[in-house]
């Protein structure tokens, strides 16, 4: 108990309460602004935080992740262009309420669903992530190396539309992982003759080019594109009747993404979608659905915000991302000088119970800045994107140069945008590259001590059930897309094509 | 999991018959897209070749190429799928086509060409006459022309991030010849 205490004082602390709400106010901002997105605005502020303390640091980006996720909501629902992937699914029935003359209506629900979303799932972090590092204790390099390539192949399910190419990125950006200094051997890998690379590429300069830039170069096609307002907006929060309607799709959803989230590199646009899917499908007003549903919108809020909680546990449990935003967390965390992983809850447990108050924290506070500012949020849509992506590679290029005070850093975040643009074009998604990156290292080492303790056999690593069962998972993993419309069919759920 | 359309509709996934013409086993694009990846992994291979060798007992059997090899065969073997991924995404009534349809527009190709000319500027202008810089041009690259709000931007937008960086978080910005 006397961890919790102490985490949760540390929140209390009236810097750090300074520095959330500040989280809460970018995110907002961020996630409302079509193109500029949570992974995005987390990469920017790493920067930022370097130079605080690892609490305050992580529990400002922590804060920014959740309300991030609810910021899209707004514009999702005023202008039918979501600020944020994951409230995609929010725009099918929030903007035709919206139409309607019901946007405040649509907004209260958004945030009452988002808040009892990110609450559950931050309740289910609480307990799981402790138990879950009690059981990675247990993990050697074998074990670990198994539950890397079990997150690895996850990334074949992250949104996006391709699983190849998602898994093409990912094995990229492990093979990036690999260049600099071989730790066993001392030998120089991939560092084509720069000694700034000797150490390794820097996370933050690729992170923030594959997210920002990359967007930049995108955003820079699409200078016409003129959104529809909706003016009058009166906030309300859910009535009585509402709550009625929704209270099981809001309960739903938020198990659906808690669970999303926690799975490895799932995040919260697939917990959106199916949310949405979900509650649509309970619901017994199907022919609602894509005409202003209620149940449509609390479905993929309480969803893609109980992921935030959810991706959490492996983040800080395991050290394996459950999203594109943690992954950034992760880094960070790498950075400030911790081990994530069951160690971290060991060792500085006072340090996991601060970040679940900045979450709980910062749940609390966007409610009220969602409802109370949600008509200035959707103005901020107003500001010409000739002017505010100039100010994204300004922040960019500072971003990428402060942490090591190296322009190299810059020319690695500015290869790293192009790459990331011509990437998007052609679907494959920047996450999953960012993912292969940041467990790079963790995948190589834990290879190598394997393979030295069972003496380069390679069959030894069917000895443990653990990497059994890992490795079971991963072939699942991998072959669902093949076996899944089998096993559908065999439980009548997709009819035999006739 | 099904998407559903705007209209809240499940969008049904036709399986190519009805007379829609079959697609071609190859598609080209991502023919030509794989051809690279492969080319980029037979150059990394390469680079592994001239790794520094280290004796058997030093490296563990774990040789420093090991690793990278084993990664670059892998996304091999997964590029080799690429040509043929579209008529599997065809079943599943997803198409990567809508986005590259369209070229890039010249727009793009110019602001990549400005980004790099602002960064390479940096050693000479500096990084906040190189923040300037980013701010006037940019903007003027995009199509905005009202001086009124170019000006202060350019003058604001640096001084801001300079202000920030430089005085709060104590990062050093290079100077470039004004500076020194």
């Amino acid at each position: 108990m006397e961890p919790v205490i102490q985490g949760l004082l540390l929140v209390l602390d009236p810097f750090n309460i300074a520095l959330i709400f500040g989280g809460v106010v970018i995110g907002v901002i961020v996630g409302a602004l079509p193109g500029l997105s949570s992974p995005m605005a987390v990469a920017l502020l790493l920067p930022f935080t370097i130079t605080l303390d690892p609490v305050p640091a992580i529990c400002m980006m922590a804060a920014l992740y959740c309300a991030g996720t609810f910021g899209g909501s707004i514009t999702a629902i005023l202008i039918n262009a979501p600020g944020a992937p994951p409230a995609a699914a929010t725009a099918i029935d929030g903007y035709p309420m919206a139409k309607r003359g019901e946007a405040g209506r649509a907004l209260g629900m958004a945030a009452v669903s988002s808040v009892l979303g990110g609450i559950f799932s931050l309740v289910v972090f609480l307990f799981a992530a402790p138990m879950l590092a009690q059981v990675a204790l247990k993990f050697r390099p074998p074990e670990y190396f198994a539950l890397t390539v079990f997150a690895l192949s996850m990334l074949a399910t992250i949104s996006g539309k391709s699983s190849l190419r998602n898994l093409i990125a990912g094995a990229f950006g492990v093979l990036l992982g690999t260049a600099g200094i071989h730790l066993t051997t001392g030998v120089e890998r991939f560092t084509f003759g720069f000694y700034e690379m000797t150490e390794g590429i820097s996370f933050i300069p690729v992170l923030i080019g594959l997210f920002a830039l990359g967007e930049l170069l995108g955003q820079s096609q699409s200078l016409k594109v003129a959104y529809e307002r909706i003016t009058s907006i009166v906030i309300k929060l859910p009535s009585r009747e509402d709550f009625r309607k929704v209270r099981w799709t809001i309960l739903r959803s938020s198990f659906i993404g808690t669970f999303i989230g926690i799975l490895p590199a799932e995040g919260a646009t697939v917990a959106a979608i199916m949310g949405y899917n979900e509650a649509k499908r309970w619901s017994k007003n199907k022919e609602e659905f894509g005409h202003g549903a209620i149940e449509g919108i609390a479905g993929p809020e309480a969803a893609n915000n109980a992921a935030t909680g959810g991706a959490m546990v492996p983040t800080l449990a395991l050290g394996i991302p459950g999203s594109g935003t943690t992954a950034i967390i992760l880094a960070a965390l790498i950075m400030h000088g911790f081990r994530p992983g069951p160690y971290l809850m060991l060792e500085t447990p006072h340090f996991i119970y601060a970040i679940f108050g900045a979450m709980l924290l910062a749940n609390f506070m966007f409610l009220g800045i969602g409802l109370g500012g949600a008509k200035l949020f959707a103005r901020i849509t107003l500001i010409p994107r000739q002017l505010l992506w100039p100010a994204v590679f300004v922040f960019s290029m500072v971003g990428a140069y402060s942490f090591a005070s190296s322009i190299f850093d810059i020319w690695v975040m500015l290869v790293a945008g192009m790459v990331g643009f011509l990437m998007k074009r052609h679907g494959f998604a920047p996450a999953p590259l960012v993912m292969g990156l940041i467990l790079g290292k963790l995948v190589e080492e834990s290879l190598s001590q394997s393979m030295i303790m069972f003496d380069n056999n390679w069959f030894r690593f069917f000895e443990s059930p653990i990497v059994n069962g890992f490795f079971l998972m991963t072939a699942l993993g991998l072959l669902w897309p093949v076996i899944g419309p089998l096993v559908k069919r065999a439980f009548g759920a997709i009819p035999r094509a006739p | 999991m099904n998407p559903s359309r705007p209209n809240g509709e499940d969008v049904v996934v036709e399986d190519g018959g009805g007379g829609a013409p079959s697609p071609p086993l190859i598609d080209r694009t991502d023919l030509g897209l794989a051809i690279i990846i492969l080319a980029i992994c037979g150059y990394l291979y390469w680079v592994t070749t001239g790794f520094d060798k280290v004796a058997d007992l030093f490296a563990q059997d774990v040789p420093p190429e090991f690793f990278p090899r084993l990664l670059i065969w892998t996304i091999v073997v997964l590029t080799l799928g690429l040509p043929f991924e579209h008529l599997f995404l065809r079943k599943k009534g997803k198409s990567l086509d809508e986005e590259r349809a369209s070229r890039i527009q010249p727009i793009a190709y110019k602001t990549a060409a400005l980004l790099l000319t602002i960064v390479a500027s940096i050693p000479w202008l500096g990084t906040t006459l190189s923040m300037a810089a980013a701010g006037l041009t940019i903007p003027v690259l995009w199509g905005e022309r009202r001086i009124k709000v170019l000006v202060p931007y350019a003058i604001i937008l640096p001084s801001v991030v300079t202000g920030v960086f430089s005085y709060l978080l104590g990062v050093h910005f290079e100077p470039g010849i004004f500076g020194s």
